[in-house]
């Protein structure tokens, strides 16, 4: 009877996790949960958070069901003890590829690790009026995927590159997010910026090339779009030049792999 | 007449019957017979006779005294010749003399070489032997020159259009090239030992079969003959270069003739030669081997099947005039062909063949200074590429309404993939691959008609048509990207709907003059490498090509003119041709990626170029043992909107041959020059003027027991003359002065 019902419950599980994913075509990772309240908190990713873009996937759970919140808010908040600063986010949405997530993206300006540490202060106002409160600890790596330039006033923007995320060899849409540091609270895209790009293959030798590519225009919400054809697979770099309100900043590099396929 | 005198008559007519038994007794032991074709009228003999078989494929051709040799073993051959009626007729021992009536009929302006040797053939080329390579061999015929990346795999090119704007076939069957750099010219696989004949189409004009009207050159190869064991052996050595060749051919048969088996291989291995200066041409090593198998099986009802099998495998190919070498170069060549017997019937198929042929190439330059290069500095290059290709040829004739034809049909679909792999010699840099070609698919399929109208008794208008549905795609999501990202557009299957059609008139002015025009219109879809290749290398002018998609179609008109005399031991032959090309698809810089390092081009319409010149060819026989042979060509060549030359167009260039055989004794003194070339390339590529040379080949042969037993010394270039041809890639002067020894057995 005891291996019936652990069969039982294997087979239920499997199907559990069938259910689960049938109508989805996320792939998604779990990040990290926390249960406050018998509230149960899930974070879901693409892949493991890292400095740059990171689209976060958000499920509720109470005794084991899924709930759908009257409103569910977060913070992503870095705490390096003698000071905390926030990052460009925006609020969870119901995710339109699948509706039991909610989602939302967020930039990280920093990994996390002996700076200091990043965790997403979260609010959950139930059907009920009920308000839970808590925090996610998440861990973030580093990437090529962010970087960032100082204004001659000072003032920092932050240039993430958005895709490809996986750069393959071929054309591949190519987007960067520019965002700017109000106050350690506030991080506002920019969206008026003109970015002047410049793809390069260094073969070595003191030699290389650049490849066909479009440069990047804004499309609001801080997003500029264009097109990048790598000719090759291999390590490529990405200038950026940033001119903002008529002031061309310092020129950033990316530095990347490209796939064969 | 006394009884003793009638007595010793009949003796006499017996001894001659016996002879005359005997001789045929031993011809026909020998497998060997002469048969003489004859004028029907004046019983003159008629040289230059073509002798096809029952498929229409030549076999053989007559010597200045009408005179052709051939195993007889029942089977049917058609006669073809100058000024006279097509004969058919079904060999036996006892046919010894073939009479041709006169009338109005020119076969074709192709040029036949006939590839094995023939010595008294007052057409033939006499350089032709086992040991020479394929490509000496091509680079003699006269409106051909061969475009050189070092001591192997040179490129033929004929009146200045080569590569996509020829055709380059082996028996019929298309074969491409699977190095996207151009190392491995099909040429290469098929050896002089091997070789039965060469069916060149300069004008294009057969576009009923060649399917493009591109010029063409068909690389028939030997077929199985109906001798019960015949074996030929050869081998050389060749100083300074220490090319060791060996090679060897049989044919084995049953007792009826009707299962035959041929076989030849061949290897050869040489080190760097020497230029004209003594110094070592680094990089011209290489090592070859080629093995061809065939099999013919005759059915009683004459239909006959053969299976013929083409193996290849080059290693440690240099090529000095390239960033790299070949390692490994490996051919697979197959084709299963069904030849039905004659039939009166009004719809009838000549041959039904099908074929597949799969190329691998592999090179690097890991022997290579990459150091200190100028191209691609500072990282090992191994590339790789690959094609495969399936084919069917279908041939046959019809007759509607009283009127007759040939039809053809022609298919195959080609598979072509190749990748550069980028190894810095710095460690931290990562690895760089490109794919030149992924999985990029050729379809196509064609049908032409082949009709001929006598408009009298001296002129003979040939028209030919063709139509073709050819269509480029690539199957890589990756690569299809990459030209979606270059032009903007949308990718999908590039098709096209191709006419060709060419008109070709004959007038037999008299027994020895004849003259002929053709006019021919093609039109060119861009190949795999000009739509769909990326990243690839050109030698010629040191840009890397990307390919184009959205090519037109590029257009020409090519116009011929022939004159002809021959008699029994002389003959010339004038032929001038004009061609004209729209659309020419050509590269045109990509300055916005292009640095000092790196220069990119993308092929494009660039608009229209012209190509004209000419062939002269005269051929003397001073006495029975003395001839003299010249042949001279020149091609000029024009981007007309660039205003300048094209490029590696050969400069006015001749040969001069004189032969002297006594007996078994024979000496030819070869006289090949070119005069300078300024007419060169300089917006288009990065052409620089070659100077004129002359240089001087002597071949002594000699027969021992009969023929069976051959040596040859050939001393080429004796002046050592220091030089290079106009078509060398890099200026990679030709060998200086060299020595080869060769000995033949032949059972």
């Amino acid at each position: 009877m005891g291996r019936i019902m652990a069969m039982a419950a294997l087979v239920l599980a499997v199907a559990s996790c069938n259910t689960n994913n049938s109508n989805s075509e996320l792939d998604l990772i779990p990040v990290n949960s926390v249960t406050v309240q018998e509230y149960t908190v899930s974070l879901f990713a693409e892949k493991e958070p890292e400095t740059g873009f990171n689209m976060l996937y958000w499920q509720i759970e109470k005794d084991g069901d899924r709930i759908e919140p009257q409103q569910f808010s977060i913070r992503p908040m870095m705490d390096m003890g003698e000071m905390m600063h926030s990052t460009p986010y925006t609020e969870p949405q119901t995710a339109e590829e699948d509706d039991r997530y909610l989602k939302n993206m967020v930039v990280f300006i920093m990994p996390g690790g002996a700076m200091g540490s990043w965790s997403v202060p979260f609010e959950i106002r139930t059907q009920d009026d009920e308000l839970i409160t808590g925090e996610l600890p998440v861990n973030v790596n580093s990437s090529w995927k962010l970087t960032s330039v100082r204004s001659e006033s000072d003032k920092i923007y932050f240039i993430t590159w958005y895709s490809p995320q996986n750069p393959v060899s071929g054309n591949n849409e190519l987007a960067f997010m520019v965002h700017t540091r109000e106050t350690m609270m506030s991080f506002p895209p920019v969206s008026d910026a003109e970015l002047l790009v410049y793809p390069y293959m260094d073969m070595g030798g003191g030699s290389g090339h650049s490849t066909d590519f479009t440069n990047p225009v804004a499309t609001g919400n801080g997003m500029y779009e264009g097109d990048i054809n790598y000719s090759m697979s291999g390590v490529w770099t990405t200038s950026v030049e940033l001119t903002v309100n008529g002031e061309t900043l310092p020129e950033v590099v990316f530095e990347y792999s490209v796939q064969a396929k | 007449m006394t009884n003793r005198k009638v007595y010793n008559l009949v003796n006499m007519k017996n001894f001659l019957s016996l002879v005359i038994i005997i001789l045929v007794t031993v011809s026909n032991v020998l497998g060997q017979q002469q048969i003489q074709i004859v004028d029907a009228e004046s019983q003159s003999p008629i040289p230059g006779a073509h002798i096809l078989d029952s498929t229409g494929e030549a076999i053989s051709v007559t010597d200045k005294d009408g005179i052709f040799k051939i195993k007889t073993n029942h089977q049917q051959i058609i006669i073809t010749a100058v000024g006279y009626e097509n004969r058919s007729i079904t060999l036996d021992s006892s046919v010894h003399l073939i009479a041709l009536r006169p009338a109005v009929f020119h076969q074709t302006t192709e040029l036949l070489v006939v590839g094995n040797e023939d010595r008294d053939n007052v057409r033939s080329y006499q350089n032709q032997k086992p040991l020479q390579s394929m490509d000496r061999f091509l680079e003699n015929i006269d409106g051909i020159s061969m475009t050189k990346r070092g001591a192997f795999g040179w490129e033929p090119v004929i009146r200045g259009q080569s590569d996509q704007r020829m055709n380059l076939v082996i028996d019929g069957m298309q074969v491409f090239k699977a190095c996207v750099d151009k190392m491995d010219p099909i040429t290469s696989y098929v050896e002089m030992n091997n070789l039965s004949r060469l069916k060149i189409d300069k004008s294009g004009a057969g576009v009923a079969e060649n399917g493009t009207g591109n010029s063409t050159v068909n690389l028939i190869t030997q077929k199985a003959g109906s001798e019960r064991l015949t074996m030929d052996l050869s081998s050389g050595l060749r100083l300074p270069d220490n090319l060791r060749t060996i090679q060897m051919s049989g044919n084995v048969s049953d007792k009826r003739g009707r299962n035959g088996v041929r076989f030849s291989g061949s290897y050869k291995k040489a080190d760097d030669f020497e230029a004209g200066n003594n110094q070592t041409v680094e990089n011209t090593q290489y090592e070859k081997l080629n093995l061809n198998l065939n099999y013919r099986h005759t059915f009683a009802s004459n239909h006959s099947v053969e299976l013929n099998y083409i193996t290849d495998k080059a290693y440690d190919v240099g090529y000095p005039a390239l960033l790299m070498d070949a390692t490994k170069a490996l051919a697979d060549i197959g084709q299963l062909k069904f030849n039905f017997a004659p039939n009166s019937q009004k719809f009838r198929f000549k041959s039904v063949m099908l074929y597949a042929n799969a190329i691998r190439h592999t090179m690097d330059d890991y022997e290579r200074d990459v150091a200190n290069r100028t191209v691609m500095r500072g990282m090992y290059m191994p590339m790789y590429g690959t094609t495969t290709t399936f084919g069917t040829k279908l041939a046959g004739s019809a007759t509607v309404q009283s009127h007759s034809f040939d039809w053809f049909l022609d298919g195959f679909t080609s598979e072509a993939y190749g990748d550069m792999l980028m190894q810095s010699l710095d460690s931290s840099i990562e690895d760089m691959m490109i794919y030149n070609l992924d999985e990029v698919r050729t379809n196509n399929v064609g049908i032409g008609f082949r009709h001929r109208f006598n408009l009298s008794d001296s002129i003979l208008l040939k028209i030919e048509e063709n139509l073709r549905y050819k269509s480029l795609n690539t199957l890589s999501g990756t690569h299809q990207s990459f030209f979606e990202g270059l032009y903007d557009r949308e990718l999908s299957a590039r098709q096209r709907i191709l006419p060709s059609v060419s008109g070709n008139l004959l007038w037999m002015i008299d027994d020895r003059w004849s003259a002929g025009t053709s006019l021919v219109y093609s039109e060119r879809m861009g190949n795999h490498m000009e739509l769909f290749g990326h990243y690839i290398y050109n030698y010629t002018d040191g840009y890397f090509y990307d390919g184009n998609p959205w090519l037109k179609t590029e257009r020409s008109i090519n116009t011929d003119l022939n004159i002809t005399r021959e008699s029994g031991n002389q003959s010339f032959s004038l032929s001038l041709f004009y061609k004209q090309y729209f659309n020419y698809i050509d590269g045109i810089m990509s300055e916005d990626l292009s640095n000092n390092d790196f220069r990119f081009k993308r092929y494009a319409n660039v608009g229209d170029a012209v190509l004209m010149g000419g062939e002269f060819r005269g051929i003397h026989s001073l006495s029975r043992s003395l001839r003299l042979e010249n042949r001279f060509s020149y091609t000029y060549a024009q981007n007309q909107t660039l205003d300048e030359p094209l490029p590696l167009i050969p400069p006015l260039r001749g040969f001069s041959t004189l032969h002297f055989h006594s007996g078994t004794f024979r000496v030819m003194t070869d006289f090949e020059w070119a005069a300078r070339q300024e007419r060169i390339a300089q917006i288009s590529s990065n052409e620089d003027a070659t100077d004129a040379y002359a240089i001087v080949n002597v071949t002594v042969e000699k027969g021992w027991a009969g023929d069976s037993l051959e040596t040859v010394l050939q001393v080429n270039n004796i002046t050592n003359e220091f030089y290079h041809t106009h078509t060398s890639i890099g200026n990679i002067y030709e060998a200086g002065r060299s020595m080869m020894l060769s000995v033949r057995v032949k059972i």
